[in-house]
């Protein structure tokens, strides 16, 4: 009853769930980017639930292992995009990121 | 028994870390809480029988992506810099709005609720105790069933490493 799927969602739903509180309510892009993380990890922790409880295979995992690359080619690209932002504006904060042209 | 002893630390660990990750002050612990949280969403790999993911994940994220974050986080100031974009965003909106938002979750809520109840209600399998590697079936389903994706996604990381290099590097004067 305490490890079935219901708790692993309910995790899964607080992570995401603090994911979109950081994402929103913080101005700093490496924070924002360490909140997409935890919602990645949000989405790959439901994946491997499902793949173990509903399916019962190891699609899900597979998918999850997929998630972890992406995941991390984006925080690869995300962080140049902030270093780059930063020799040029000399500020992380999002709302200083106004220009597409540098 | 040890399982469950490892999916309530595990539990634990993230929900604790992704609470400090939400509360704290600076960037820097919120990267070094953003490693507990990576770990213990590891250790629920773990008690669900993906030993596989759960050493991936500790490699690439623990090994690559916090330690990337703290890479830019130094790269782009440190810490006195970092701490002006971490203030949280004054509250827009009057309790119209709030109340307005807190019905539509529920009522959002209740329906997802309503979908999903079979699956709460009929899966309270526990996790089997014997152990069988997931190694050997993953790599066989990545070069069979999945190959596709497996090449694409081999692509995919060539092109961010070189946009990463391309983009990230330094001025030319």
């Amino acid at each position: 009853m305490m490890m079935g799927l219901t708790s692993y969602l309910l995790i899964s739903l607080f992570l995401m769930i603090c994911g979109i509180i950081i994402m929103i309510a913080r101005k700093n892009i490496i924070a924002i980017l360490l909140g997409i993380e935890l919602i990645l990890n949000a989405s790959a922790l439901n994946f491997v639930a499902y793949s173990k409880f509903v399916a019962k295979n190891f699609d899900g995992q597979i998918f999850t292992l997929f998630i972890i690359v992406v995941a991390a080619a984006e925080a690869a690209v995300g962080l140049a995009i902030t270093i780059r932002h930063f020799q040029i504006s000399e500020s992380i904060h999002i709302d200083d990121a106004t220009q597409l042209l540098a | 028994m040890f399982v469950k002893f490892l999916f309530i630390a595990s539990s634990l660990l993230t929900i604790v870390s992704a609470l400090s990750m939400l509360m704290t002050k600076d960037i820097m612990h919120a990267c070094i809480f953003l490693l507990g949280a990576l770990m213990g969403v590891a250790g629920l790999f773990l008690t669900l029988g993906a030993d596989f993911l759960a050493a991936t994940q500790v490699m690439v994220y623990i090994g690559g992506v916090v330690v990337l974050m703290l890479f830019a986080v130094m790269l782009t100031g440190g810490n006195e810099l970092n701490k002006r974009g971490l203030n949280p965003v004054p509250l827009m909106g009057n309790k119209f709005t709030f109340a307005l938002g807190v019905f539509g979750a529920s009522m959002f809520f209740i329906v997802v609720y309503q979908l999903l109840y079979k699956i709460f209600h009929y899966f309270h399998l526990s996790v089997v105790d014997s152990y069988e590697s997931t190694v050997e079936k993953i790599g066989r389903l990545l070069l069979t069933d999945h190959i596709l994706a497996f090449e694409i996604s081999s692509v995919l990381l060539l092109g961010a490493l070189v946009g990463a290099a391309i983009i990230a590097r330094p001025k030319r004067n």
